[in-house]
């Protein structure tokens, strides 16, 4: 019988799912609990898998020849910018500053979301949620790769590039964004996407996108804004897939919205807290700004994040507990943490500096009701000190927040003028932190944050002093025996703007290139 | 989208896997053809940056216009692929867009009519029925609705159709019921000038509200205002077909006086033991106990305990009255793929800053 059936062509939809879902099995050699060990433990109640809606249709081979396209677009830009001494172009040598947190703090991030999401795309069991995690888990890979080459060209030239990888793990102002990255990936599957996908990528990742990649157009950096331009295609990937995530565990389960209500509270906080680095570079770091992190704040916070909340309302779910205390927080957090950074320069791998003249009137028009009050008083007498030659260093380490890991210098919510202190006990033990929504989530979790690697702790215990170093010794100097384990190229990679080898040298290959 | 003869040239666009075509002006996108043909196409930015609304090019001819580089790639140019936002036709053309297949709608291709007002009354003191004689049938999809050309004015209006497909076939007319906006230019005209016997040309059907009778659920039905016209039509043709699952109407006005078609629908709950009928007041005080008190969706919440799921919702009336709809169904634990609805936006509604969480609702 040769039975001949008219076949109908697929469907995109159709074909998509042939690709993707229709490649999952169920286990037979093995319960599938035993397979999925981690789709239950944090008390997720998913009844249908089948019902997640795939954020976006690409299939494995589609994805390759797209990602392929955009290596060879941005490759040909980044090689024309190594060729063409592209640094030259840029507004100022202190812009460099920001890029060099940005791969000391931010690529290394995405290296960890690389992980995360080969983790929860392993531990998922819907098919639909296991290709959408692989997939970013390749494009966080390829954010890693991309990142390290477009800033690279730097190296040559500049200072606080040249150990990235080094200072992530033991440099004290990154134990922050690390802290953040090692809680979402010690979290399971679904906190993880939580994190990740929707309160970072969805929520916050506006605010960390604009000062970098605007910032580095708006200050002539080529290499990386082109880099942000081929991540950013995947970017809109990567947030629907928070949000469908999020709107997936709330329909499945009555029992899954107060958990995932905690997860927002938690990851809202967690993040805005990273961003105050953010902040700081937006309101301080960038020669020709973009906007202030107030004004940021409140379109990408406020406005976006606001009407977010509100459609969330529809499934019970309320602002973060500290979206308040974030908004109390926007006159100040990007002037507080910039004073600290100053203060503590001769232990950072990058420069600081006190804003010009120009500069400070721009905070005062941006900031009316805080920075003259508060912060530019502070900076003139930094300025001051400087110029007389006794620039303001603090030695003393700092009392770390045990959930951020930031310098306890965030102030009262409603008073700047007292910093805020709060503190547990667990277990005989006092614990501290820098707000009651860091204190929340140690309460929440404190078997977990007791392990927390704090770096000013660390060094006090002796862990941060390389090998065969011994502290009896006479004339032992605590700091120099710190920074020779950081392996930081003490009096280029740190200190002051003013006066470095970085702005020297800009200066003079600036004018060697523009002068006979 | 109006009665109005074309000169300008334009092409027939064909939309799978719907199997819908629609005329696309010169120099008009895509993306702007289908919406204005009621026709949802995924889309985010609008100007070529995301890709967000890519399709294929089955045969025909586009010109790309000015999609960015990274949201459409030169292999992908190769392939046959666009953005829908800014790709224009240069030929009659068939795309491929990523469209969820209903299989309860219907194709029912736009058509002009030339009808006569055979009668119009007072359905409340704010509300006119109007029913129209057809010059010829006219197919539709209960829930949908007709443009109709407001003589003088040189624009159209959306009108939801009242009476059952059945009802229009047999009697050759469709009625509407109209509810005067205040200050409104085509409701005012119908409520002061239109007179019995009246010529008037409209097209239709529009519109992608209909019941989804394949999905076997019992069904709720929320109106408020004039939204009721859509309800009716579907409940009856639902009632008309022999459906026996449940179906609950939670119908409000603000007073006694608004609340029409109070006693027909009586009747229909007396004759269909499968049709439960709950009229609400919210703002005349309710005596005795034939009428609920309160908004519609508060009346919803108390009829089912709070519990929504294992439904589909249809909802019809003014945004405020679907707005709170919505937030109890999904209180109650009924989401986006459950709920439809025909949004009357009027221009005076501004829209508030919605987030991407959900796509129609």
């Amino acid at each position: 019988m040769d039975t001949r059936l008219e076949k109908k062509k697929l469907s995109l939809r159709e074909r998509y799912h042939l690709m993707t879902r229709g490649l999952g099995w169920e286990p037979t050699y093995q319960p599938a609990d035993k397979v999925f060990p981690f789709t239950t433990y944090e008390g997720i109640k998913i009844h249908d898998w089948d019902k997640f809606e795939d954020p976006f249709r690409l299939t494995m081979d589609a994805y390759w020849k797209y990602q392929g396209e955009k290596e060879k677009k941005l490759y040909a830009v980044i090689d024309a910018f190594a060729q063409n001494n592209g640094f030259l172009n840029i507004s100022d040598a202190r812009y460099l500053n920001a890029i060099k947190i940005f791969i000391q703090g931010v690529t290394p991030l995405e290296y960890y979301a690389h992980r995360g999401f080969a983790f929860a795309g392993r531990h998922f069991r819907g098919e639909g949620l296991r290709v959408a995690c692989q997939m970013q888990s390749l494009d966080e890979l390829r954010h890693t790769q991309t990142e390290i080459h477009a800033i690279s060209p730097y190296n040559r030239f500049f200072n606080g590039f040249h150990h990235p990888r080094h200072w992530f793990d033991r440099m004290w102002y990154l134990s922050v964004p690390k802290s953040f990255f090692e809680d979402a990936n010690t979290g399971g599957p679904f906190e993880f996407l939580t994190a990740i996908s929707f309160s970072f990528e969805y929520v916050l990742t506006n605010l960390l996108f604009l000062p970098f990649m605007s910032g580095a157009a708006y200050n002539g950096d080529l290499s990386t804004v082109t880099f942000g331009f081929s991540a950013q295609s995947d970017e809109s990937r990567h947030m629907t897939l928070g949000i469908e995530c999020i709107k997936f565990m709330l329909e499945q389960d009555e029992a899954n919205v107060p958990i995932v209500q905690h997860w927002i509270d938690k990851w809202f906080w967690r993040g805005y807290r990273v961003l105050t680095l953010v902040g700081m570079m937006m309101d301080y770091m960038l020669p020709k700004r973009v906007m202030s992190w107030r004004e940021a704040w409140e379109i990408y916070g406020e406005q976006n994040g606001g009407a977010l909340f509100n459609d969330l309302a529809r499934y019970g779910i309320r602002e973060p507990a500290g979206f308040r205390d974030a908004i109390d927080g926007k006159d100040h957090i990007s002037h507080q943490a910039w004073l600290t950074f100053y203060t503590y320069n001769p232990l950072a791998a990058f420069h600081t500096w006190v804003p010009t003249d120009a500069e400070l009137d721009w905070l005062s028009a941006k900031y009316p009701e805080s920075f003259d009050k508060y912060y530019r008083p502070r900076l003139l007498y930094l300025r001051e000190q400087e110029k007389a030659g006794k620039p303001v260093a603090n030695k003393n380490l700092p009392l770390l927040c045990n959930v951020c890991q930031i310098p306890m210098f965030f102030t009262e919510p409603g008073n700047p003028r007292m910093i805020c202190y709060r503190e547990s006990v667990y277990e005989g033990e006092r614990y501290h932190f820098c707000s009651d929504h860091c204190k929340a989530i140690f309460d929440h979790e404190p078997e977990k944050y007791v392990q927390s690697w704090l770096p000013v702790q660390q060094i006090l215990q002796g862990n941060c002093f390389k090998p065969g170093t011994d502290p009896t010794a006479p004339g032992f100097d605590p700091v120099a025996a710190v920074l020779d384990y950081y392996e930081l190229n003490v009096g280029r990679d740190n200190f002051w703007y003013e006066g470095s080898e970085d702005q020297r040298n800009f200066a003079a290959w600036r004018a060697a290139a523009q002068n006979n | 989208m109006g009665p109005i003869s074309e000169t300008r040239m334009a092409h027939e666009l064909t939309i799978e896997p719907l199997g819908v075509s629609i005329e696309v002006e010169e120099g008009q996108t895509i993306l702007d053809a289908a919406l204005r043909h009621g026709i949802y196409l995924p889309h985010a930015c609008g100007h070529g940056l995301c890709g967000t609304c890519k399709i294929e090019v089955r045969s025909g001819e586009v010109d790309i216009g000015n999609a960015n580089p990274f949201a459409l790639m030169d292999f992908e140019r190769e392939e046959g692929k666009a953005l829908a936002c800014c790709a224009t036709l240069r030929d009659d053309t068939v795309i491929e867009a990523d469209i969820e297949e209903e299989p309860d709608a219907r194709i029912i291709p736009v058509r002009d009519f030339e009808v006569r007002v055979s009668r119009i009354w007072d359905l409340t003191p704010t509300i006119k029925g109007v029913r129209l004689a057809l010059d010829a049938p006219l197919d539709f999809q209960a829930g949908q609705y007709i443009q109709l050309a407001i003589p003088g004015l040189g624009e159209t209006r959306a009108f939801s159709i009242a009476n059952s497909p059945a009802e229009v076939r047999e009697s050759g007319e469709i009625e509407l019921n109209i509810r005067r906006v205040p200050g409104g230019m085509g409701t005012g005209y119908v409520h002061e000038r239109l007179a019995e016997g009246q010529s008037l040309s409209l097209s239709g059907p529009y519109g992608r509200f209909f019941v989804r009778k394949s999905a076997r659920l019992p069904m709720i039905f929320m109106a408020g205002g004039s939204g009721l016209s859509s309800c009716q039509s579907m409940i009856r043709d639902l009632l008309e077909e022999g459906c026996t699952l449940p179906i609950t109407l939670i119908y409000g006005q603000r007073n006694r006086a608004e609340l029409y078609y109070d006693e027909e629908l009586r009747a229909w709950a007396h004759d269909f033991p499968n049709f439960t009928y709950v009229p609400a007041l919210s703002e005349e005080r309710v005596e005795g106990g034939d009428v609920a008190q309160g908004f519609v969706h508060e009346v919803a919440e108390r009829h089912f305990g709070g519990k929504f799921a294992g439904h589909k919702a249809y909802l019809c009336g003014p945004p405020p009255m679907i707005e709170a709809a919505v937030t109890s169904l999904m209180r109650g634990r009924l989401f986006e793929r459950d709920i439809y609805f025909e949004r009357f936006i009027s221009a005076a509604d501004v829209q508030r800053l919605r987030s991407p969480l959900f796509k129609k609702i």
